[in-house]
């Protein structure tokens, strides 16, 4: 960050924290987040309610982003009703605008711990015992799940006129449509999907990015619930489906809700807080929708690459992860009975 | 001709090398690129190992499946358009020819999902 970025912030910090000054001890910045930059800040607050080290981290748009994700105010305002809901995220501080940094950004509380998924599901050391932090997990949906529209503050959240699922359908379809590219396997679970489609009897606010990888734990439990860009009115087994699909269980297949624990234990937590049953057979659906959307976000992060315009190593990989999703979309929709 | 080793061997022997030597000396904040490294030198590897063997093969199914000539690129177009027409629904011989087609693709970009239980 460079010195006068350094300057407005401090200035921007002191105006919203109510601070005689801020003093900026340090700026870094955290690797991972192909769309936004994430920028943990230590300052020091003179005066005010704030006053003392404040630890946030600082989230921008990256100069280049997928453009199906929220901006920085609208990622906002949503996690500021999350918050409102109970759901544990980082505390949402202040919104600020591009004349601070010349480009939109927003100011949370940082949250302990850490969230890469491959050391989540292996290190036990983390998130305390595994099928507590599942119907944990569980409970922290539900309580997402209680949000309905109409919401004021996420009046920029369009309502589906197609069902949740439909929609999808039409979106992976027009996003085929124009690529270079045919991926018929892909096309035939799209297929599966359209035929299987279910009605949604009441739209709720969806995470639609709620898997491991994007929630922190510490040593003893959860800290933090991450990732809010792609949130939507949706089904809320959706949030279930991308939760428990074979996709995002880092290797650990056996631990069929997130590659952490029992989808018992998942839907005890849910319950808890819902009363709502889940439906397991009707969780599926949104597992095969799953693999298929995680699939086209492959392929268009891989196309970034692979267009020559933001030359990547990592987006250049995230392409070749898309034919083993494709095999598990077969493997679920194929035999007779799919 | 070319020389010995050819590009396969010569991924598979430098990959080696990024894995056993430089690996367990990086600093933790570098381990992740160099994993990237060696994963993509090993993609790199199998395709060239395979060959355009498993291609053709593909080629002659969706000949057979479509009753049609056409180049592969094309062929799978037409088979996408056809799906989702809904002229494929519980079609076997459509599945099993995706099924094969992907298994390759899989054997190339992440042969640990065909052995995953």
């Amino acid at each position: 960050m460079r010195e006068e970025q350094k300057r407005a912030l401090e200035s921007f910090l002191a105006t919203k924290a109510e601070a005689r000054e801020v003093r900026l001890i340090d700026a870094r910045l955290l690797s991972g987040g192909a769309i936004q930059e994430n920028w943990l800040l230590t300052a020091v607050v003179g005066g005010g309610p704030h006053e003392g080290v404040l630890e946030c981290v600082l989230r921008s748009d990256a100069p280049s982003g997928v453009s199906v994700s929220h901006g920085r105010a609208q990622e906002f305002a949503l996690l500021r009703e999350a918050f409102r809901a109970g759901v544990t995220v980082p505390e949402p501080l202040w919104l600020g605008d591009a004349s601070v940094l010349g480009r939109a950004f927003f100011v949370m509380r940082k949250a302990r711990g850490t969230a890469a998924g491959h050391r989540v599901v292996k290190d036990l050391g983390l998130g305390g015992d595994r099928e507590a932090l599942t119907e944990r997990l569980g409970e922290e949906l539900a309580r997402l799940h209680a949000i309905r529209p109409p919401v004021e503050a996420l009046s920029f959240l369009p309502v589906p006129e197609l069902s949740p699922a439909l929609r999808g359908v039409r979106e992976f379809q027009a996003f085929l449509d124009g690529h270079h590219t045919a991926f018929p396997a892909l096309e035939w679970g799209i297929r599966w999907l359209e035929r299987h489609a279910p009605a949604t009897p009441e739209l709720v606010l969806t995470h639609r990015d709620f898997r491991t990888g994007n929630y922190m734990l510490d040593e003893a439990g959860l800290t933090a619930v991450l990732d809010w860009e792609f949130a939507a009115w949706s089904d809320p087994l959706e949030d279930l489906g991308w939760f428990c699909a074979r996709c995002w269980r880092f290797g650990q297949f056996d631990k069929e809700a997130g590659g952490i624990g029992s989808r018992e234990a998942l839907a005890r937590g849910y319950a808890r807080v819902s009363g709502r049953r889940l439906d397991w057979e009707a969780v599926r659906y949104w597992e095969v929708f799953a693999h298929a959307r995680w699939a086209v976000i492959a392929l268009q992060q891989g196309e970034r690459h692979v267009s020559g315009r933001e030359p990547s190593l990592e987006l250049a990989l995230t392409a070749h992860v898309v034919p083993e999703l494709e095999l598990e979309l077969l493997r679920m929709t194929g035999g007779p009975d799919a | 001709m070319r020389e010995q080793p050819e590009g396969a061997a010569l991924l598979a022997v430098a990959r080696e090398v990024l894995l056993r030597e430089l690996l367990p000396g990086l600093p933790e904040d570098k381990a992740y690129a160099a994993r990237m490294i060696a994963n993509a030198m090993g993609i790199a590897e199998r395709q060239l190992r395979e060959g355009v063997g498993p291609q053709e093969v593909e080629h002659l199914a969706l000949v057979a499946l479509l009753q049609r000539e056409g180049g592969l690129a094309e062929l799978n177009r037409e088979l996408a358009v056809r799906i989702r027409q809904g002229r494929f629904d519980g079609n076997d011989e459509a599945w099993s020819l995706l099924w094969s087609a992907t298994v390759q693709r899989v054997r190339e970009s992440a042969p640990k999902a065909l052995t995953a239980s």
